[in-house]
């Protein structure tokens, strides 16, 4: 139960104001169809992975060792290899957001420590680490964080889809169900990766991303 | 970080049949120190250099900047090849500055048992200017690159470091596009005591996840990476200057934003050739003295 409420887009963390840079590809005219959608969302899941993926496997393993460090460098980490306004802002609101809606709903000194070091701004409270933290407080495994951060990477663009793309329920679900089949592989891969390693190849999305940053249209957030 | 411990670069590490890994004319280095001499002049004070890696001296023909010593870094060696480890560290000290760029295109060889790897650092004092603008590097097919870029700079310096990356030899026969094996780029950067501000790594594998999809290279050839670290009013100044756009007529399309940690600007470009998006790299590079340093970049030599 507590992974399904965590992970369900509707636990109000504000993924619904985000698109993971879908609004800028819609807009022009770049993601038309169902094909381009998942070839997006696909680019989208991969970089995620790689990169909160592995901050976010890193602080719950930080959170199981009682490594409080160790969380605050997954915070930091997921913070240097951001590289977009934007998306830091993104991270850092959900993040902070979801670690102090757990407060209210759970007692845990680690959750109440970061936030501590969130409002001191000895931490920046990036969304993964507070996945990590509180996912690992929740009793959830490694697998299931990644599976559940794989989730809201590739829903938040599908949703957004639906509002800015020419598609069907239909078409988003089947999307939803074949990128579910390549979760598996890119745990593996990003289980076993340090800091170092973290890497993402997303030079379009990034443009994109810059295009919205310095837009003055926006539906969503990023 | 060490080469050979990179998880991308584990399936080559066999040793080269021609020449071993060390051999000597397979470990570039080069060490380049720039300062301020007695009457204020930029000047290229240290020059360390083992073949292939080769740096004459500086000269001064910036026509924009007559006072800027310019290096071109040479390779007798000709492509990268298998089992090569270039190493080069740029020091620019307080108020020094300089301009830094390749005599041709950096090649990079097929390759068979082992891998090319370039380490690079740089260190920028007080209010110390440097501009890396090299030419561009083309990978061919079984290319195996992995290049580790290091920059310590004080908050007043700048430095404006620029990477173009051809996804092959496009030309070549019927074309190689995105036929090597793999490229890990990794930039990260660092103040002087210490404070971490940013790393971004690319690892481009086409067997594995191939690059032409939408969100990567989708279609496009060239891609320009290039790091602005300068003050936070001046690089508020390029900015807003640096336009972000997608010309589907031009293939061209370039991206600004800025980097974590207030340290700068980070800018990208893709294109289908190289010349449109050496041009984007110059101006914007342009864009960045003149902020800086009040000077434009004079025109680029009609033969580069």
């Amino acid at each position: 139960m507590h992974l399904l409420a965590l992970t369900d887009s509707a636990f109000p963390v504000g993924t619904f104001s985000f698109s993971n840079g879908l609004e800028t590809a819609a807009d022009t005219g770049l993601v038309h169809d169902a094909a381009t959608l998942e070839a997006y969302a696909r680019e989208i899941a991969r970089q995620a992975a790689f990169t909160d993926g592995v901050a976010a496997l890193q602080a719950m393993r930080s959170y199981r060792r009682d490594d409080f460090d160790g969380i605050v460098g997954a915070d930091h980490q997921a913070i240097l290899c951001k590289m977009n306004t934007e998306a830091r802002q993104m991270t850092c609101r959900m993040g902070k957001k979801l670690a102090e809606l757990y407060a209210r709903i759970a007692t845990d000194g680690t959750v109440a420590r970061w936030l501590d070091e969130i409002a001191a701004e000895r931490t920046p409270g990036t969304y993964p680490a507070a996945q990590g933290i509180v996912f690992a407080a929740s009793g959830i495994e490694e697998r299931e964080l990644f599976c559940s951060h794989q989730y809201g990477a590739i829903n938040t663009v599908l949703n957004a889809a639906l509002r800015c793309v020419r598609v069907s329920h239909y078409d988003t679900q089947r999307i939803f169900f074949r990128l579910a089949a390549e979760i598996g592989p890119l745990y593996n891969e990003a289980a076993t990766m340090e800091y170092d390693d973290m890497n993402a190849f997303v030079p379009q999305t990034d443009i994109l991303a810059s295009l919205h940053e310095k837009g003055s249209k926006r539906l969503f957030m990023n | 970080m060490s080469f050979s411990a990179a998880k991308e670069m584990a399936p080559y590490l066999a040793e080269p049949k021609a020449m071993p890994v060390g051999t000597p004319g397979k470990t570039g280095y080069l060490r380049l120190g720039f300062e301020l001499d007695d009457r204020g002049r930029s000047i290229m004070r240290d020059l360390e250099r083992r073949a292939p890696l080769i740096v004459q001296q500086e000269l001064y023909f910036d026509e924009g900047m007559p006072e800027m010593p310019c290096v071109y870094i040479l390779s007798s060696g000709g492509p990268n090849v298998d089992g090569d480890r270039y190493e080069q560290h740029f020091t620019v000290r307080r108020g020094a500055y300089a301009h830094l760029s390749t005599g041709a295109a950096t090649k990079l060889a097929e390759m068979r048992y082992n891998y090319s790897g370039l380490r690079q650092r740089f260190e920028l004092e007080e209010d110390a200017y440097l501009e890396f603008l090299p030419e561009p590097t083309i990978p061919c097919r079984h290319t195996r690159f992995i290049a580790d870029t290091t920059i310590r700079i004080d908050p007043t310096a700048t430095l404006f470091y620029a990477e173009i990356y051809m996804s092959g030899r496009k030309y070549f026969d019927r074309g190689e596009r995105f036929a090597y094996d793999v490229l890990s780029v990794t930039a990260r950067a660092e103040r002087p005591d210490g404070q971490q501000l940013f790393r971004e790594k690319f690892v481009v594998r086409p067997e594995i996840y191939a690059p032409t999809s939408l969100g990567a290279m989708n279609g496009y050839d060239v891609f320009a990476n290039v790091i602005v670290l300068t003050p936070p009013d001046a690089a508020e100044r390029i900015y807003a200057r640096t336009e972000a756009f997608i010309d589907a007529d031009r293939r061209l399309a370039a991206g600004i934003t800025h980097l974590p940690n207030g340290c700068g600007l980070l800018y990208k470009v893709l294109g289908d050739e190289t010349g449109p998006v050496k041009r984007l790299v110059r101006q914007f590079c342009s864009t960045v003295r003149e902020e800086v340093k009040q000077r434009p970049l004079p025109e680029e030599f009609p033969w580069r």
